[in-house]
This record gives structure tokens, sequence and C-alpha cells, in this order.
């Protein structure tokens, strides 16, 4: 028996093989009971003759083996090809929800001032005229006590007109230094327009250290306009006043939609006031018994509906309290 | 406040582009909100096509007779023609031309064209065509200048406007010299010396004044002319006023404005022949006395109101609007200027009450300086003199002590420590000097017109910050310790909004005030509307709303959360409680569904019991230990809704701390299912609590999968089936284990529910 030719016969009968019948027939032919080289194997007497016959025939039972899988797999890929889809048709529907934008805004800010270190914190609703005007340093004067600009209950309680009484609250629990950033609602008589609405969002930041400096406000207010806003954004400040805060400014960012050449969206100025912001203004601390020699911070504000409005360039502050699907589906 | 840049260049040499110092004076003083141009367009030569001309022939059109055909010589050599409508003139008269081409303000281009068969090469031109005044009667007559000479060297024929927005603690930025003064801050210009120089005066009338109420009125400057003559005001001061935003009136009524918006002053001048006593007496009004003021309104004064009185009837209220009876006419040949000072919080409060705010009471409620009153006289005793031809004839000054300048220690090193910038105190002083501080040893004595807003150390830290704030650096706070992390609260929070997003949710945000009427202990006395009254004490309704106006909409699978406060009585001020509610489509099962899944996520235990409120279906309603969830009771919306509310604390108190690892792997599970017979009224959740008591640790599942009625049953019986899973976390349970456990349930179930095991 010439084994080499034979095993060459066989890998080429193999590997012309074109179905898994076909295969079947060479395995019959060169591995069956009565093949050739079984009746060799079974006659063998010898371990030289043995081993190399053995080897023979491994060779082709892996060339049957490999053939058969490769032959199996292509009649599969056929058999599936036919039970192909449209697979642009929908699928099976699974709804997800939304998160509101404003509580997008929310987490984002949350966000980037808790990389800072800041705690997050809310605080009641309504207050007493005491927190919300009183110990922040509002003149007895200040249009915002009317009760033209303000909510007043019978009882001289307020729905508060800012988060700045959360500074109030935190000084009076916890020594400095603080970090926090208070978010939450706040309201204002203000009829409703496309512009105004008489409730609304804000976030409060303050800090309470020694040694902080306006410059401190300045970089913290530009790392997290450019975390709502994108790292390619400008700020600058203006001189401004508040009552609790000396000397107080606002910030404006470079506006998204023009880069800061001019547009309607910045009313051709290039920038985009951004809320209120200053240092401490040393009453605050006398009122919560502080000794401003020794402390110094800064605070800021600014409105969530705002910058909710100025990602998603919603041109109408009613649609983020309508709870429309339409308008919700979208976020 | 409209500031005209040729008014503030008589004050400090403007010269720098307008547009850069909008924006200097917007970091460093008071926003600038726009600049404007307003008169002739001076761009591409336009202002160069209007001229002076000198009239040498006047004469009817020979074919209209309401118009006059004109030849002026424009200094080319040449008369040119022009057809005018104004019969105000004649032959000599010097007026103003606009030649053809010329752009006028209201945007007309004027070209050479035939009126009824005559040429005109131009027009001549009245006030108003050039925003210069209001009259169209004629046209501007001009004083003698040669033919040619361009006309804006004659008239402020082009302006530019700064609209600024001063902050409320800078009545001093409500004038024009203010805003130079801080102009010439920044820019380091020199600053003129006040406006006004008082005349000789005729004669020394006495000039009666009373101050009942210094309080009220701290000082009260009174000054008499007589001998003057109402007219129009020049056109210089007319075309200043009208760019200012202010309506010209008559040459004395004029000048008082101009005076306030030069210094920040207010003014006011009466009739002194209407002023029967003779004399000026500042009180508090009487109850129910009353006044017309100049707008045609009478009005009814409280005790609080101050008042102008000549002793016994009211002039005037107080710092707010004079009254009809002594306002300045046509005829009025006396005139007593009032220069006073007023506190401001009574003004505030009378023009609050009155609903009336005029130029006057914007600038007291805010603090007008009590020493400007005498530079403020001054300025409009030479203007009175010089425009309206009056002798200056008396005076009188009553005050009872003007204030001192605030003296307040200032080091410089304390701004550079809030600033974080260093500021050479050279530089400091310098800034200061400009705004009128004056450096005294340790201390700087403050200038009379910051003395309210400037008090203390931090507040002149302030001047020096504001020229400093574009060169402050960026930098962050450098931190020992830092601790950023959301709560626990903070965290479920976010947790459970998640968990509502992915079972398809929406999160919307409605009102915290739900229309008057709603069910709350907190209303608004006086809300904006009847639709936001009453803080709420549900979210639910206000769900409702907003499914029902998506179901309007037509709006498909709505699946609604909101997470806010709900406001329950308290004492003095409401209980505060943040909720978390749904709504959605769907009913019982659904809800149910939500809260097992919001309770999972949470790893707490959801322990329920039926309940019943007027928002839920009454028999379709549970309670668990954070609020309620059922359906949604079908009177309140249409179809089948399923809602729930819960209280985020109390549900965050049910949720489970760190999760303790229970070995599930290691051992197989036995599944195992029964289903018991019992009486209609034993419910599923008192069967599986059953179980769970009899099957101990090992049984690690009961629920119950199918509920079925049927006649094999009886009335009033149905059967329960309910999986059953056990594993020990220690040992193979085997099938006697398992049927062991299985029995004990079932024995359980017969002895408490009378339960019959049916598979």
């Amino acid at each position: 028996m010439d084994v080499p030719a034979l095993e060459t016969e066989a890998l080429g009968a193999i590997a012309a093989a074109t179905t898994v019948d076909e295969v079947e027939e060479a395995r019959l032919r060169y591995l069956g009971r009565k093949a050739e080289l079984p009746q060799a194997l079974r006659a063998v007497r010898d371990r030289e003759t043995g081993m190399a016959l053995n080897a023979v025939r491994q060779a082709i039972e892996s060339a049957l083996e490999e053939r058969r899988g490769a032959l199996e797999r292509a009649e599969l890929d056929r058999r599936l090809r036919e039970e192909r889809v449209d697979v642009t048709l929908p699928g099976e529907e699974l709804h997800v929800g939304t998160l509101h934008p404003i509580t997008q805004v929310r987490r984002a800010v949350e966000d980037a001032f808790l990389g800072l270190g800041y705690e997050v914190r809310d605080d009641r609703e309504v207050e007493t005229v005491a927190y919300n005007f009183d110990k922040l340093g509002f003149a007895p004067t200040h249009s915002a006590r009317s009760p033209r600009d303000t909510f007043f209950f019978e009882n001289g309680t307020v729905l508060r007109t800012e988060t700045s009484p959360s500074q109030i609250h935190i000084l009076e629990e916890q020594e400095p230094p603080i970090y926090m950033v208070s978010i939450g609602r706040v309201y204002r008589r203000d009829a409703i327009t496309a512009t105004r609405y008489p409730i609304f969002h804000q976030f409060e930041g303050l800090a309470v250290d020694k040694g902080l400096t306006l410059a401190d406000l300045k970089g913290t207010l530009l790392h997290v306009m450019r975390q709502l806003y994108g790292p390619d954004r400008r700020v600058r400040f203006r001189t401004h006043y508040f009552p609790f805060t000396e000397p107080s400014i606002e910030p404006d960012v470079s506006c998204g939609i023009c880069g800061g050449d001019g547009c309607r969206t910045c009313k051709f100025s290039g920038w985009i006031e951004m809320g209120g912001a200053g240092m401490v203004d040393p009453v605050v601390f006398e009122n919560v018994g502080l000794d401003p020699e020794k402390w110094s911070g800064f605070a800021f504000g600014c409105g969530l509906e705002r910058t909710a409005q100025l990602r998603h360039d919603i041109p109408d502050i009613r649609a983020l309290w309508e709870g429309d699907l339409r308008v919700l589906r979208q976020f | 406040m409209k500031v005209p840049v040729s008014w503030l260049r008589e004050y400090v040499p403007v010269e720098m582009p307008l547009a850069e110092l909008a924006t200097r004076l917007s970091v460093t003083s008071a926003e600038v909100e726009g600049v404007e141009r307003r008169g002739v367009a001076d761009d591409g030569g336009n202002l160069g096509l209007f001229r002076v001309g000198k009239v040498l022939e006047a004469a009817k059109h020979p074919n209209a007779d309401r118009l006059q055909l004109c030849q002026v010589d424009l200094g080319t050599g040449e008369p040119s023609q022009i057809v005018c409508g104004a019969w105000n003139f004649g032959a000599g008269a010097t007026v103003a031309v606009a030649l053809p081409g010329a752009v006028l303000p209201n945007g007309l281009q004027l070209e050479v064209r035939k009126v009824r068969g005559e040429a005109s090469n131009g027009m001549i031109l009245a006030e108003d065509e050039v925003d210069l005044g209001q009259d169209h009667d004629g046209i501007m007559l001009l004083p003698e200048v040669e033919p040619g000479t361009p006309l804006a060297d004659v008239l402020p024929l082009s302006e530019t406007v700064l609209t600024v927005e001063a902050t409320g603690n800078r009545p001093d930025l409500l004038s024009i010299y203010g805003l130079a003064r801080e102009i010439a801050a920044i820019y380091d210009l020199e600053l003129a010396a006040w406006p006004g120089t008082d005349p000789a005066r005729a004669a020394d009338e006495p000039v009666p004044v009373e101050i009942d109420d210094f309080a009220g009125c701290p000082r009260y400057i009174g000054r008499l002319f007589r001998d003057l003559t109402i007219g129009p005001s020049p056109v210089w001061l007319k075309a200043r006023l009208l760019a200012a935003g202010m309506r010209p009136i008559s040459n004395v009524v004029d000048v008082t404005n101009y005076v306030m918006l030069a210094l920040g002053s207010p003014l006011h001048a009466f009739d002194w022949k209407t002023v029967a006593s003779g004399k000026i007496v500042v009180r508090r009004a009487r109850g129910g006395e009353t006044i017309r003021t100049l707008d045609g309104v009478d009005r009814t004064l409280d005790p609080s109101d101050l008042l102008i009185t000549d002793g016994e009837r009211p002039l005037a209220l107080a710092a707010i609007m004079g009254g009809e009876e002594t306002e300045i006419g046509e005829g009025t040949t006396e005139v007593l200027l009032e220069a006073a000072n007023f506190e401001p919080h009574g003004i505030f409060k009378t023009s609050e009450r009155l609903r009336l705010r005029t130029e006057g009471s914007n600038r007291w409620e805010k603090g007008v300086d009590p020493h400007l009153a005498e530079q403020a006289a001054r300025m409009a005793t030479e203007l009175i003199v010089d425009l309206a031809g009056a002798s200056w004839v008396g005076e009188s000054d009553v005050h009872a002590g003007l204030p001192e300048r605030p003296v307040v220690r200032f080091r410089p090193e304390r701004a550079d420590a809030v600033t974080g910038i260093e500021t050479a105190p050279a530089e400091q002083e310098r800034i200061l000097a400009k705004l009128g501080f004056e450096r005294q040893g340790d201390d700087v004595l403050v200038p009379t017109w910051r003395a309210r807003d400037v008090t203390r150390e931090i507040d002149v830290v302030e001047e020096v910050a504001r020229f400093r704030l574009e060169d402050v650096p960026f930098t962050l706070p450098y931190r020992r310790a830092m601790f950023g992390t959301l709560t626990r609260e903070q965290a479920l929070r976010r947790r459970v909004e998640d968990v509502l997003v992915g079972l398809g949710f929406h999160e919307t945000y409605t009102p915290s005030l739900l229309p008057a009427g709603a069910e709350g202990a907190w209303s608004l006395p006086e809300p904006i509307s009847v639709e936001l009254t009453t803080l709420r004490t549900s979210l639910v309704p206000s769900l409702v709303e907003a499914a029902r106006r998506n179901t309007d909409a037509g709006a498909e699978r709505i699946a609604l959360f909101e997470v806010a406060r709900v406001y329950h009585e308290g004492a003095d001020l409401p209980d505060e409680h943040r909720h978390v509610a749904g709504l959605v489509e769907g009913g019982f099962g659904r809800a149910k569904g939500v809260v097992e899944a919001i309770y999972a996520a949470l790893k707490a235990e959801l322990d329920l019991e039926r309940a019943e409120d007027p928002r839920f279906h009454p028999g379709k309603t549970a309670r668990t230990s954070a609020g309620l969830f059922g359906e949604l009771h079908p009177a309140l919306l249409d179809g089948e809704w399923g809602a729930f509310e819960l209280d985020l604390a109390l549900l965050f108190e049910a949720a489970g701390g760190p999760v303790a690892y229970e070995d599930v792997v290691s051992f197989p599970l036995v599944r195992q299912d029964i289903a018991v017979g019992v009486a209609e009224d034993v419910e599923a959740g008192a069967l599986v609590a059953a179980a769970r008591e009899a099957g101990g640790p090992e049984l690690r599942e009961a629920r119950v999968f199918d509920v079925y009625r049927g006649e094999q049953l009886g009335e009033g019986r149905k059967s329960v089936a309910i999986r059953l899973a056990f594993q020990s976390s220690d040992r193979t349970l085997s099938d006697e284990d398992a049927a062991e456990l299985r029995g004990k349930i079932v024995a359980a179930l017969a002895d408490q529910f009378g339960a019959e095991l049916r598979a």
C-alpha cells in the first residue's frame, strides 16, 4: 500500500467534497470498516508502521471534520440568509422616559460643584422676612420687600424670592469653612410671559473660608460656566449691586449662538447675563455671628430655567411648565 | 437713563470709541444697555448736505396759494430755488436747509423735484424734521451766520445717546455729571468744574420757607424770580431734553428738568403769583386732604405723605409731582424755584401707595445728596436768568444742619486681600481721588454724593475693586480638605428619577400653586391669578391637569412624574415635604408595578394595606409607609389611570442599606407551586405572609402568580396559585426536605385561612 499516495488521494477527495453527503462518502471510502487504511491498521504488527498509519488516519479524520464543519456552517448561513428581515422595520416597542431639562441642568450644576468639593442642599420655600431679607442686609426701602414684587402670606411670611436664605441657614448651622450650592424653587410676582414665570429655579453658591478673594470667585464661575455651557466659553464680570455682597458683580458668558459677535439671542452684545455674584458682605457675617476680619467668602446665584433655555435654545419659558409630552419627549 | 454724548462731552473729553466706552462703563460703573444714534445720520457725507442758507427773495408760489417760492443763498455764488410751505419768514431770514441727496432722520431722501411746476432744490427745515424739537408750526430761524456754513456747526444735528442702567445704590449715576465723573476716573481724564455759577442777584427780597418735618425734608432752598417771560426753550436745550427722552415744555420747566438730568437733584418751579400767602411750608398731609396734581388727577392724601404747602393749601406732592394750581403757564411772570432735598423712605411709600412714579421720585427714593441742592439752584438760576430774562430777587436756604462727609478707615492692603490682585496704594488713591474721595491719614473722607452708599471699609474696597475687575485673575480657592458628595437622600432621589425614566415616565414640572379653593392651608391673600393661589398638599392634581392637556392634544402612552414639594399646615411656616408622584395610563396593576419597581430599586420592603382617599378609586387603593398608590378616581379623569404619590423622606427611611450577600449559587433552588382554595375576602398578601412565616429562612420566594374563580370552587371562593422556591445556603435540599417545607406552609394556610390544597 502506497500510504502517502493514499493520504494525498483522501485529502484531495475531502477537499473536493461540496456537500455534507459527499464528505460522508469520503469518510466511508477512506475510513469505513472495509476501507484500505483501517484494514491495514488492524493488520499492522510493528509500532513504526502503526504510528505512521495512525498519523495518516488522524490527518484524514481531522480533514473530514474540518470540511464537514465548513460545509455545515455554509449550509446554515445559506438557510439563515433566506430568513432575512427588513432591518429598517421598527424594533419591539420599549419606552424609555425623559428627565425634565431643568433636572438635567440641576444635575449638571450639582456635578460641577461636587467636583469642586461643594455640598448640595435645598431649604424651605416659604421663608420668614428675617431669612429672606433682613439677615441678608436688604435695606428697608428695597423694592423686593414690596408686595408688588414678592408673594406675602397673611402671617407675613413670604415665598422665598431667591435661594439666598440658604446662605443664612448654613452659616447658622455650620462652622466655616463652608462650600455649598443650594438649588431649588423661588418665587417672584411676575406676570406669566415668554420670558418670565412667577415660579422658577435658582442655584446659589456660597464659599466661606479664610483668605477667599474676588479672583477665587472669578475662577469658580469660569469653571462652572464652562461646565454648563462648554469649554470654549469666555466669562466677563460687570460691577453690580446686591444687598448681601460687596463688591457685587454680574457674570456674563459669551454668547453660544454667535460666539460673541452679536446676535438676537445676546441682543447684539456678544454676552449673556448669567445672574449675580459677589464677595459676602460683612453685614451677613455679623448677622450670623462671624468675624468678617477673620472669614471671607463669595456667593453667586443663577437661574436654572435660563440655563436650560440657553442650552436647548428654548424661546418660551412656559414650555418648561406645561407638562406637554410633545415638549418633554425631546429631552 | 438716556445720556446724550454731546452733553457728556461738556464735562469730560470723550474721545475714545463709544463701543469701548460702553463696555468700560458697563464693567466698572453702570450697565450701558444701548448705544443709539439719533438726528441726522453722518455717514456717506450726509451731514455735509445740511447747510445754513440766507433767504434772498420769498414770494407766493405762482401756482399754489399755500406755498412760498424762495431764492436761497447757500454760499455757492448762485442762489438756489426752494419751495417752502411755511410763512414765518421772509427775505433776509437765516434758515436751515437740506440739499438734494440729504437723508432726513425719518429716512426720507430729498431730490430735486418740481412742486406745482417750479423746481425745488432742497428743503427749508422745521425743527421736528431733524429731531431737534416737536415744533412744526414754522421753519427754524437761525441767528445770522455766513450762508453755506455746515448746519452741524450751528445746531446739534447729530447725536449719539447711551442708555445707562444705574444700580439702586448709585443715584449719583442718574446724572450726566455723575457719569462724566466715572468716565474721568476710568480714563484718567480731567473732569470739568460743576456746571452753574450764580449770576448777580438783583434784590434781597425775603422768601419765607418753613420746614415742619426735617426728617422728611432735610433742606429747602427757595429762590424767587420776577419779570420773566415764559416761552419756548432754545433749540440746543430742546434737543438735549429730547435726546434724553424728556418732552420740552417751556423755558423755566425745561431748565428744571435739564438741571435734574445734569446733576441728579430734581427741582420744581411754582408760579409765585398763585401762592397767595407768599410763603412755603413743608409739612405732612392732614387726613382727608386732597390735591390735584399736574396730571389732572385728584389725589387723596394720607398723613404720611409729605406736602409743599402755602401754609394752608397743598401746592405740591413733595418730591413726586407738582400741583395743577401753581403750574407754570404762558402768563407766568414770577417763579419760585424749589431746590430741596427729600428723605427716600417716605417718598418711596407715597409713590408706591399712589402708584405714581416720576423722574423726580425715582431719584429721591434712592437718596439724593442734600448738598447737591445748592449747586442745582445755582445752575438753574443762571439758566432762568439767561433764557427767561428773569431777575433773581431773593433766596432762602432752610435746613437743620447738613450731613458731614462720612469718615471711613481704609487700609489699601484690605483691597488687595479682597480682590486677590495687588493695586499699588498710589493707584488706589488716584482712583479714589478721581471719584471725590479724600485721603486723611488712615481714613478716607467720602464725597457727600456717595454718603449713603459708602459707609464702611468694604464699600471703599469696592470702589477700587470695580476699577480692577478685568485685571483680577481667575483662581480657585486653596483648600486643605474637600468633601463633595451627594447625601444619601440626594443620591436616592436620582435613583428614583432614573428608575421612573427607565420605566417610560416623562418628568414634568408643574406650579406649586393651585387654583383658589384647592385643598391647602397656605393661600396667597394677593395672588397674581386665581389659578396660582394655594400651595398644594399633593402633586396628583397637577399631574391630572397635565395628563388632561396631553389627552386633549392627542398624546398616547401618557406617563408623567414629578418630584416637588408639598406644603402642610405647620405652625408659623408650612411643613414642607418633598414628594414623588406619577400618573400613567393603565389601572391599579400598573401603579402597583411601578411602586414595586421603585421599592425594589431602593432595596426597600414594600408593606402595604388597603386605603381610601378621595383622589383614588375606593376599591383600588393601597397605602405604603411612604404614601398612596392605586387607580385614579375615575371622576378626576376619563379612562383607567394608575397613580402614586410617595413622600421621599419616608420612602428613603424604608430603603435598605448595603446589601448582605447570600449564597444562592452553591446549592440548587427547588421550585414548587401550590394552589389553594380560600374565601373571596382572603387577601393574597395575607397568604404570602403566612407562607413566609411557616416556610422560614429556606423559603426564598413566594409570589402569587394566578387567581382563579370558577363553578367548581363554589360561591364566594377563589383559588390562589403561589410559586414557592426553597433553598438552603449550607446543603442541597432533598425532595423530602422540600416536601416537608411545603407541607408546613399548606398546613399553616389551612389553619389560618381554611385553605384547601387544590394542587
